[in-house]
């Protein structure tokens, strides 16, 4: 396999894109910069904030700057599996009536999941396939759904009202989990003068879908060192509490570690870092840049941590910071 | 096109700098390491006293420099393979594992692509060749481990510059070890002289042996200056209990009988007085025991029976048996009885080689313990020298008694630089810088303190000989010839008697009778009695 554009213009592509993503959105480079590399690496993310930082609008502006085809699907209790991926109808052509296969807002390249855990586990659900497989069964015939594709969800926080815990399976389908947090005040009043004045600014086309599939493919290609991958092996296993190499808060606090998934997340997203960076391989401050996004959310803490508060980016930070290169 | 060398040449000079800078590290550690140990080990051995200045410098450099040598050269020649250096080099010069990632995709066959293994190459060369490994791994010394092995340092130098006691208390137990080693061969070379003595019953030989190879035993067990002092004094007092001074007085009075008999040429006791004249009695004996009373003229016999009567007088005191069985002989001769005189020269000659055989016994008993005294002052003077062997006989003259154990009054600020005190007053000596000095300093009687002017005194040295040339050779402290130690000043000038007016030998009886109420009443170290005895047998007139 052959790139076929250059380093530089994968970055280029990238910095494109961030550019035009940044006239919308203020004060959020790092959020930005982490769902780009999920985009890039081929996975789905996961935004979790509070409501009104600017999720939603996030997305968005991701989907009109890669020229995607974007679809949002507003997640509430009462959304049906079918409102999703689509359902069969009985269509009247010609006097021949047949059941037909009515596409989903899940049919696009770009898919908003907006406040997925508002809807319940049985909808929520109805992403897996086309999560992990980028297709859709229904009435036993499977739709390929077109590439690149990829969600890009966004929830509130657990403890709010009227949500449902994503399943951990579903969760691990997420290559990253990004929190977005309040921005600085100086990126607050840019917000408001922007939101509030006569024109309200938008994104323009950055890229297109084959440029991303080929800024992906690229990405693929970017060598990693034998002791790197072992380093992220280390990683994924240091963060189980029953194996050796588990760190102290992670033997006390965690329940569960991260799935093989976790560091898949962690090779694919690191390659997309070291490219930004203007590197041709993975490095451990890669690894360390974007684990806490990887491993967010596979981390499933025990009665103890959830008693205690503690956070799994605490964790994820001792375990970088305790696991030896 | 960049080729691996471009990235090899790099990774050596990196990898050269960093064996030079773990030979720095680990040099300064290894310093440490030598100097803890050198200062645990040199002050274990001090503490014990047994480790003297040269060998604390010897001790304390060797452990400096193998230290140092070894810790560096470890580190220095410690293995770094190319691939552990490639990732050690990314990680210190941040190089963001670009150097291994280029090593490894060159040195295995990869499938990535070509063209992206080439730039990352390029990368790794470009950042590689920007890396000044010099400014990024300085040769710095760590502070802390700097500070402890200044700290040390300091210690060890204030052992060498401080440290006199210790050296000297060390210098001290050598040369004790040292002396009690000697004695300790001297007495086994003692021993086997008394096993090869024929003139010795096995009873005798094994009576004397025993408090020696006692003594030997308990030297090898504790060669401290106490112990081996005790020790040898112990010894010596035991093999003394084993002489008879009556025993000498017969040997002598045999022996000037002897001396009397063997000026009669002809007689037939001629060959029975050499031997005994020279200390021979067992020989004598024998020599008694082969006369054959039947092959003498009448004349020979009268003149036999003459000496046998003179020489049972002389030893009537000091041996009665034996002069009993000499005047039975000089009867039976007498009367015409030839078989009872032979009987009685027969009973004559066992008798004498008894006493012989006595004699014998007491005086290498007497030896043994003047030989065991010896030791102990010898012990003695090894233990209170300071400046080692070669000062050791400037400690020795002048010491007299006052170095003696129990009787001296010690005044000694370090050992060996005390100055003993004699309570027998006989003199005093500076055991360190005046050696040989002049003990005896006390005024000459003629220069009267109102003479107004100073007298030229002949100096008096310490004899080495008593009686005169051919005596035995007593080993005196400060004892020598003309070039040895001063002991006093007098007019001796040819001609000039001195005060003293009375020939000695009328007073010798009275002289010697003091003498032995003193020795009987005082307590005299016991080498001193065999020599002072000694003294007086030989100026017996």
């Amino acid at each position: 396999m052959t790139e076929t554009i250059s380093v530089e213009q994968f970055r280029e592509y990238a910095a494109r894109v961030e550019s035009e993503v940044g006239k919308v959105i203020v004060g959020q480079n790092e959020i930005v910069r982490h769902v780009l590399v999920g985009i890039l690496s081929g996975g789905h993310v996961l935004l979790e904030g509070v409501p009104g930082l600017g999720k939603t609008m996030l997305i968005r502006t991701l989907g009109q700057a890669l020229d995607l085809k974007f679809s949002r699907i507003q997640f509430t209790p009462d959304l049906m599996p079918s409102d999703i991926l689509g359902t069969e109808i009985l269509s009247d052509e010609n006097g021949h009536r047949e059941f037909r296969f009515r596409e989903g807002p899940l049919f696009a390249n770009l898919v908003l999941a907006d406040e997925i855990n508002r809807a319940t586990p049985k909808t929520q659900s109805a992403l897996l396939e086309a999560m992990q497989e980028s297709s859709v069964t229904i009435a036993q015939q499977t739709h390929h759904l077109e590439e690149p594709f990829f969600v890009l969800a966004t929830q509130n926080p657990l403890e709010m009202e009227g949500t449902y815990p994503l399943p951990e399976a579903q969760l691990d389908r997420f290559l990253f989990k990004v929190n977005v947090n309040l921005p600085e005040v100086a990126d607050m009043v840019e917000i408001l003068e922007r939101t509030t004045g006569k024109e309200t600014p938008a994104a323009g086309r950055a890229i297109s879908g084959a440029d991303l599939l080929q800024m992906r493919t690229l990405a693929r290609a970017v060598p990693l060192a034998s002791h790197v991958k072992e380093y992220i092996a280390k990683l994924v296993l240091a963060t189980h509490p029953e194996h050796s190499t588990a760190t102290p808060l992670v033997k006390k606090y965690v329940r569960y570690g991260s799935s093989p998934r976790g560091g898949q997340a962690l090779v694919l997203g690191s390659k997309v870092t070291a490219l930004l960076a203007g590197r041709y391989n993975v490095a451990f401050e890669d690894i360390h840049s974007v684990a806490p996004a990887a491993f967010r959310h596979r981390l499933l803490l025990n009665f103890d941590g959830l008693a205690e508060g503690v956070s799994t980016d605490a964790v994820i930070a001792e375990l970088l910071k305790e696991m030896p290169h | 096109m960049n080729n691996l060398n471009d990235l090899m040449g790099p990774l050596q000079s990196w990898t050269f700098w960093l064996r030079l800078r773990r030979a720095w590290t680990w040099g300064l550690r290894g310093l440490t390491l030598g100097a803890g140990l050198a200062l645990l080990m040199g002050g274990t051995l001090l503490w014990n006293a047994r480790l003297l200045r040269a060998e604390f410098l010897v001790l304390t450099g060797g452990m400096l420099l193998l230290g140092t040598s070894i810790a560096a050269l470890t580190a220095a020649l410690w293995p770094v393979s190319v691939s552990w250096a490639a990732r050690h080099f990314d990680g210190v010069f941040g190089l963001g594992e670009r150097v291994s990632t280029a090593l490894e995709l060159s040195q295995s066959k990869t499938d990535y692509p070509a063209n992206l293994v080439a730039l990352q190459r390029a990368d790794a060369i470009r950042m590689a060749q920007n890396v000044n490994p010099r400014g990024r791994m300085p040769l710095k010394l760590p502070r802390l481990e700097t500070l402890v092995t200044l700290i040390l340092l300091a210690a060890l130098a204030l052992t060498w510059f401080r440290g006199g006691q210790w050296f000297a208390a060390s210098q001290q137990t050598r040369n004790v070890q040292q002396a009690v080693k000697e004695e300790t061969q001297n007495i086994e070379e003692l021993i086997a002289q008394i096993e090869q003595n024929n003139s010795l019953t096995e009873e005798q030989k094994q009576s004397l042996t025993e408090p020696l190879q006692q003594a030997v035993q308990e030297l090898n067990q504790n060669p401290s200056l106490e112990n081996s002092v005790a020790v040898l004094t112990n010894s010596g007092e035991k093999l003394q209990s084993l002489s008879d001074a009556q025993t000498q007085q017969m040997q002598q009075g045999l022996q000037n009988a002897g001396q009397k008999l063997a000026e009669q040429n002809g007689s037939p006791l001629q060959s029975v007085g050499q031997q005994l004249a020279q200390g021979d009695i067992v020989s004598a004996a024998s020599e008694l025991k082969n006369i054959d009373v039947s092959k003498l003229s009448q004349a020979e016999q009268g003149q036999l029976a003459d000496q046998l009567n003179q020489m049972a007088q002389s030893l009537g005191a000091s041996d009665p048996q034996l002069s009993q069985q000499l005047q039975q002989a000089a009867q039976a001769l007498q009367s015409g009885d030839q078989a009872a005189a032979q009987q009685a020269l027969q009973n004559a000659a066992q008798a004498l080689a008894q006493s012989g055989q006595q004699a014998a016994y007491s005086q290498t008993a007497q030896q043994a313990a003047a030989q065991l005294g010896q030791g102990a002052s010898q012990v003695v003077a090894a233990g209170g020298s300071q400046q080692g062997n070669s000062q050791q006989a400037g400690t020795q003259p002048g010491q007299g008694q006052g170095q003696t154990p129990g009787q001296g009054q010690g005044q000694g600020q370090t050992p060996g630089q005390g100055q003993g005190q004699g309570s027998s007053g006989s003199g005093s000596g500076d055991g360190q810088a005046s050696p040989g000095g002049e003990a005896g300093t006390s005024p000459i009687p003629q220069n009267a303190p109102s003479d107004g002017g100073q007298t030229t005194y002949e100096p008096i040295y310490a004899p080495s000989l008593l009686g005169g040339q051919g005596g035995p050779n007593v080993n005196l402290p400060g004892s020598g010839d003309n070039s040895g130690d001063v002991i006093g000043q007098g007019p001796t000038t040819p001609g000039n008697p001195g005060a003293s007016l009375v020939p000695y030998n009328e007073v010798y009886s009275q002289y010697d009778q003091i003498n032995q109420q003193a020795m009987q009443n005082t307590s005299i170290p016991f080498q001193f009695i065999t020599i002072i005895q000694s003294y007086f047998n030989l100026i017996r007139p």
